[in-house]
C-alpha cells in the first residue's frame, strides 16, 4: 500500500498537475488565438468591450442572476462552488504539503470552517445532482458528463473527510487516502478536456460570443459556394 | 500533408518531454539530469550536440562556397536550405551548450575576459560571429515577406559577398579548432584518433559531412512534403563528395601509417572495433556507393550513402569527444535518458523551426501546398469526442499542443523524484574510523586514509592517562566519544549545540527559562554554560580548548590535533626527524600489512585501493 501511495503522491501527482496547468493554459491560449483569427477576418471589427467586460464580471460573480431562474438551484450552485474551491486550496493539510514542496505556504482555514465547508460541499453536490435528475427541463439538457462530474467530485471530499475526521485503522486510512489522491488526480487530468475547463474559459466566453457574430466580409458568398448555390440570393 | 503532420506531432512530443527535462536541469542542476562525472565531464551533450552539431551545420559554408566562389550556378536551389540548416544548427549548438555549461549565465565572459591561448576561446568567438553572419545571411529570406522592410533587405543584399566570405573564413577557423581542443589530451585520446593533424581531419570531414547533410536534408524534406526529389543535384553533390571523402581517407590512413599505429586498427580492442566501424560507415562504404555510377543516381542509394556519412561523421565526433576516452579513464558512462531527450529535443526544435521556415518563406523555389489557403476544405472532427476542430490549421495546432502538453507531463512525472527532493548538496558526513589497535582514519570512505596506530600512541604516551590528549570531550552519557561524533562533517564546521533541539517538544523539551535567566534578554550571555548541566562534557585535564559551539570539520580536527602534537614532540624524538611532515601519516601502506594486523576488524569498502599517499616516499628516507 505504501508503494502505491508513494507512486500516487510522486510521479502520478506530477503528471496530473502538469496536465492540469499546461492543459488549461493550452485551451486558454488556443481560444485566444482562434478569437484573434476570427477578429482578423471579421468584416466589422468593433467589439463592445464595456459590455463584454461587465457581462463577463456579472457571470463570474453571479449574485445579480440568482433570482432570474430557479433561485434555489442557483444558491446551491454558488455555495457548492465556494466549498469546491476554498477547501482544497486552503485546507491546512494541503497547504503543509505545498509548503514542503515549494518552500512557502499561505493562510489556512480554521478546523471548524474546513469541517463545515466540506460537509456543505458534499450536501450541495448531492442536492445539485438531485435537482438535475428530478427536473425534466435540466435532465433534457444534460449530457453524461453532467451526471458523472458531481459524483467524481464527491469522491475526494468524502474520502478526505473520512481521513481527517474519523478514527480508522491505519490500513483503512491508507486505503481511503489512496482513493482520495487517485480521484483528485483523475479530476486534474480530466479538467482541461471536459466542461470543467470553464474555470479558465469563463472570462473569455462573452468575448467569444460577441466575436462569433462578426462574420468575414464575403461570408454570404462563401456559404452559397459551399452549398453549391452560387449566385443565389442570400 | 498527413505525413508532415504526423512527423510534426512526433517532434512536438519530443520537444514537450525535453522541456520538462530542461526545466528540471536548470532548477536542480546537472547532477539530477546527467550521468556525467569528474572523469567524464564531456558526455553526449558535447559529443553530439556541440561537436556533432557544428559539423552537421557545415553544409552552409560548403554550399555557399560552391555557389558563390566556384560559381556552380546549378546548385542554387540547395543554397537557401543549406544556409537555413546551418543557421538553425548553430542556434541548436548554442542552445545545447547552455544545458551542458555548469554556469551558463557566464557564457558572455569570453567576450570580455580574453584567453587567446585557448582553442575554446577561438571556437567560442567563431561560433558567436558565425551565428551572427548566418543570421545576416539568412534574414533577407524572411524579410522578403514584408515589403516595409525592403530597405533593410536591400542593404543586407549589398553585403552578401563579404558575408559569405566571412562565413567561410570563420567556419574554416572553428571547424578545425574544435579538433585543436583535443591536442592537449595526448594521453587521454587513444592513438588511433590522437594526431597532431586532428584539426585538418576535422575540417576535411566537416566538408564531407556538410555536402552529405545537405543531400540528406533535401531528400528527407522532399519525401516529407511528397515532392519530387532533387536527384540530379544530389548526384552532383555526391561526385564532389567522392573527392572530399577520398582525401579524408588518404589523410586519415596515411597519418596513422606515418605515426606507426596501423597495427592498432586490427588489435581487436574496443577502440579498434569502434575505429573500424566508424571508418566503414563514415567513409569507406559511402565512397564505394558513390564511386558506382549506377548506384549514385538511384534515390535509394542516395539516401543510404548520405545517411551513412552523416551518421558516421557524427559518430567520429562522439568518439573523439569522449567515447574513446572512457577506456583511458576507466570510467563507465552511459548517457541517462534525460540527456538523450535533451539532445533529441534540441534537434526536434531545430527541425520544427526548419519546417516552419519552409512553409512560410521562399526557401524552395515553390512553397509546399498549404491546405489553409483553400477556404472550402472540409472541417476536421476529433476522433474521440467528435468535437469540431475547425479548419486543418486549427486542427493541427490543437494536436501539436496536445502532444506537447501530454509529453511534458510524462517527462515531468518521470523525473527521478528522489533526486529532485534530495538536498542537492553533498552533506559530506564524516564516518568513524575503523579498526582496533590500528585505526584506519578515512572519514569520507574514499579509501585514501591514514593508518593510525592507536595502541602504539597509548603505549608511547603513558597508557590510560593519555586518552585526554585527544578525547577532549564526551557526548552526553558517553565516555571517550569518537572524533566523528562531533566533527561529523568532512570539510565544514558543524554545530554541536542544537539550540532548537533543546527547546523543541520532540527534542529535549526544556523551557527557555531553564537556561536563560528570566527577565533578561535571551542571548548567549544570559544563558547557562553547557557544562552547568552536562557535568561530564569536558574531560578534566584536556588541553584542546572548547571555545564555542561550532566544531571544526573532521579534516581540520584531525590535522589540528595530530600536527600540533607532532610538532611539539619533534625536539623530543631524535630518531624521527620527519615526525611533523605530511608523509609520516600519509604514506603508502600495503593492503596486506593492514589486513594482517592483529586486531583488524575492518575490510576495504571496495576493490583493493587501500591507501594512496599524497606524496610518495621511499621507506627509510
Amino acid at each position: 500500500m505504501e508503494a502505491y501511495l508513494s507512486f500516487a503522491k510522486g510521479p502520478l501527482f506530477r503528471l496530473s498537475l502538469a496536465v492540469l496547468i499546461l492543459g488549461l493554459a493550452r485551451i486558454f491560449l488556443l481560444d485566444i488565438f482562434a478569437a484573434w483569427q476570427a477578429w482578423r477576418r471579421a468584416g466589422d471589427k468593433t467589439i463592445p468591450w464595456k459590455l463584454v467586460i461587465s457581462r463577463g464580471l456579472e457571470w463570474l460573480f453571479p449574485v445579480k442572476r440568482i433570482f432570474n431562474n430557479r433561485p434555489l438551484y442557483s444558491v446551491f450552485s454558488i455555495l457548492f462552488h465556494i466549498g469546491l474551491l476554498v477547501v482544497p486550496i486552503f485546507l491546512y493539510a494541503h497547504v503543509r504539503l505545498w509548503e514542503n514542496a515549494l518552500g512557502f505556504g499561505w493562510p489556512t482555514l480554521p478546523y471548524e470552517v474546513a469541517y463545515w465547508l466540506t460537509v456543505s460541499t458534499i450536501v450541495f453536490a448531492v442536492l445539485l445532482l438531485l435537482g438535475r435528475l428530478l427536473s425534466p427541463r435540466s435532465s433534457f439538457l444534460s449530457r453524461k458528463q453532467d451526471y458523472l462530474w458531481p459524483l467524481l467530485l464527491l469522491v475526494p471530499f468524502v474520502t478526505g473527510f473520512i481521513c481527517a475526521h474519523t478514527a480508522v485503522a491505519p490500513a483503512t486510512y491508507q486505503f481511503f487516502m489512496l482513493v482520495h489522491i487517485l480521484a483528485a488526480e483523475l479530476i486534474f487530468i480530466l479538467i482541461p478536456f471536459s466542461k470543467i475547463a470553464h474555470c479558465v474559459l469563463m472570462p473569455l466566453s462573452q468575448m467569444i460570443c460577441t466575436l462569433a457574430w462578426k462574420f468575414p466580409p464575403e461570408t454570404d458568398d462563401a456559404v452559397c459556394t459551399t452549398l453549391n448555390k452560387k449566385g443565389a440570393p442570400v | 500533408m498527413d505525413r508532415v503532420q504526423k512527423f510534426k506531432t512526433i517532434l512536438w512530443s519530443i520537444v514537450g518531454l525535453a522541456t520538462a527535462v530542461g526545466i528540471t536541469r536548470f532548477i536542480f542542476g546537472l547532477g539530477v539530469t546527467t550521468n556525467l562525472t569528474d572523469a567524464t565531464p564531456w558526455g553526449l551533450w558535447i559529443g553530439f550536440d556541440v561537436m556533432g552539431g557544428v559539423a552537421l551545420a557545415a553544409g552552409g559554408f560548403v554550399l555557399t562556397a560552391i555557389f558563390y566562389i566556384f560559381k556552380r550556378e546549378e546548385f542554387k536551389p540547395l543554397v537557401r536550405p543549406a544556409v537555413l540548416t546551418a543557421f538553425l544548427g548553430y542556434l541548436a549548438v548554442v542552445g545545447g551548450l547552455m544545458f551542458d555549461l555548469g554556469l551558463p549565465w557566464n557564457i558572455w565572459h569570453m567576450i570580455i575576459y580574453w584567453n587567446p591561448h585557448s582553442p575554446l576561446f577561438e571556437v567560442g568567438w567563431c561560433v558567436m560571429l558565425y551565428t551572427t553572419v548566418l543570421l545576416l545571411e539568412f534574414s533577407p529570406v524572411p524579410l522578403e515577406e514584408f515589403s516595409r522592410y525592403a530597405k533593410i533587405r536591400n542593404f543586407l543584399m549589398k553585403f552578401r559577398f563579404p558575408l559569405v566570405m566571412l562565413g567561410i573564413m570563420l567556419s574554416t577557423l572553428h571547424q578545425s579548432s574544435l579538433g585543436s581542443l583535443f591536442l592537449i589530451m595526448p594521453y587521454k585520446l587513444p592513438p588511433l584518433w590522437y594526431t597532431p593533424i586532428l584539426p585538418v581531419q576535422f575540417f576535411i570531414s566537416a566538408v564531407a559531412l556538410g555536402l552529405m547533410m545537405v543531400s540528406f536534408e533535401s531528400l528527407f524534406s522532399h519525401w516529407l512534403y511528397r515532392r519530387k526529389s532533387e536527384g540530379h543535384l544530389i548526384e552532383k553533390l555526391g561526385k564532389i563528395a567522392i573527392w572530399v571523402l577520398g582525401i579524408y581517407l588518404i589523410v586519415k590512413l596515411g597519418d596513422i601509417i606515418i605515426r606507426g599505429q596501423f597495427g592498432q586498427i586490427f588489435a581487436g580492442t574496443r577502440e579498434s572495433n569502434l575505429f573500424i566501424i566508424e571508418l566503414l560507415i563514415s567513409a569507406i562504404i559511402p565512397l564505394a556507393i558513390l564511386l558506382t555510377p549506377q548506384l549514385r543516381s538511384q534515390s535509394k542509394w542516395q539516401w543510404i550513402s548520405s545517411f551513412m556519412v552523416v551518421f558516421g561523421m557524427v559518430f567520429n565526433r562522439i568518439n573523439v569527444g569522449g567515447l574513446t576516452m572512457l577506456s583511458t579513464t576507466g570510467d563507465s558512462y552511459i548517457p541517462s535518458w534525460t540527456e538523450v531527450f535533451i539532445s533529441l529535443g534540441v534537434v526536434s526544435a531545430a527541425a520544427l523551426a526548419f519546417l516552419f521556415a519552409i512553409e512560410r518563406f521562399n526557401i524552395w523555389e515553390a512553397r509546399p501546398r498549404d491546405p489553409q489557403a483553400d477556404p472550402y476544405t472540409k472541417p476536421i472532427f476529433d476522433g474521440v469526442s467528435h468535437v469540431w476542430l475547425g479548419n486543418p490549421s486549427v486542427a493541427a495546432r490543437t494536436r501539436y499542443s496536445l502532444a506537447f502538453v501530454v509529453f511534458f507531463a510524462i517527462g515531468f512525472a518521470l523525473m527521478p523524484g528522489d533526486r529532485i527532493y534530495s538536498r542537492g548538496v553533498n552533506q559530506d558526513v564524516a564516518l568513524p574510523a575503523r579498526g582496533g589497535q590500528v585505526l584506519f582514519i578515512d572519514g569520507n570512505r574514499d579509501n585514501y586514509g591514514v593508518a593510525f596506530d592507536h595502541q602504539g600512541h597509548i603505549n608511547r604516551n603513558n597508557g590510560d592517562s593519555s586518552c585526554v590528549l585527544c578525547h577532549h570531550m564526551n557526548m552526553p552519557k558517553d565516555k571517550n566519544s569518537r572524533c566523528s561524533d562531533c566533527h561529523d562533517r568532512m570539510y565544514l564546521a558543524s554545530d554541536i549545540f542544537g539550540h532548537d533541539w533543546h527547546a523543541a517538544p520532540n527534542g529535549a523539551k526544556i523551557k527557555c527559562n531553564n537556561c536563560h535567566q528570566p527577565g533578561m534578554q535571551r542571548n548567549k550571555e544570559s544563558a547557562k554554560q553547557c557544562r552547568d548541566c552536562h557535568l561530564d562534557l569536558v574531560v578534566p585535564g584536556s588541553t584542546i580548548a572548547f571555545e564555542h559551539t561550532m566544531a571544526p570539520s573532521y579534516v581540520d580536527a584531525m590535522h589540528i590535533a595530530c600536527v600540533q602534537c607532532h610538532k611539539r614532540m619533534l625536539p623530543a624524538v631524535a630518531d624521527k626527524p620527519m615526525l611533523d611532515k605530511c608523509v609520516t601519516c600519509h604514506h603508502p601502506v600495503p593492503e596486506e600489512s593492514i589486513t594482517s594486523l592483529p586486531d583488524s576488524r575492518w575490510q576495504p569498502a571496495h576493490g583493493n585501493r587501500v591507501v594512496l599517499p599524497g606524496i610518495m616516499i621511499e621507506e627509510g628516507k
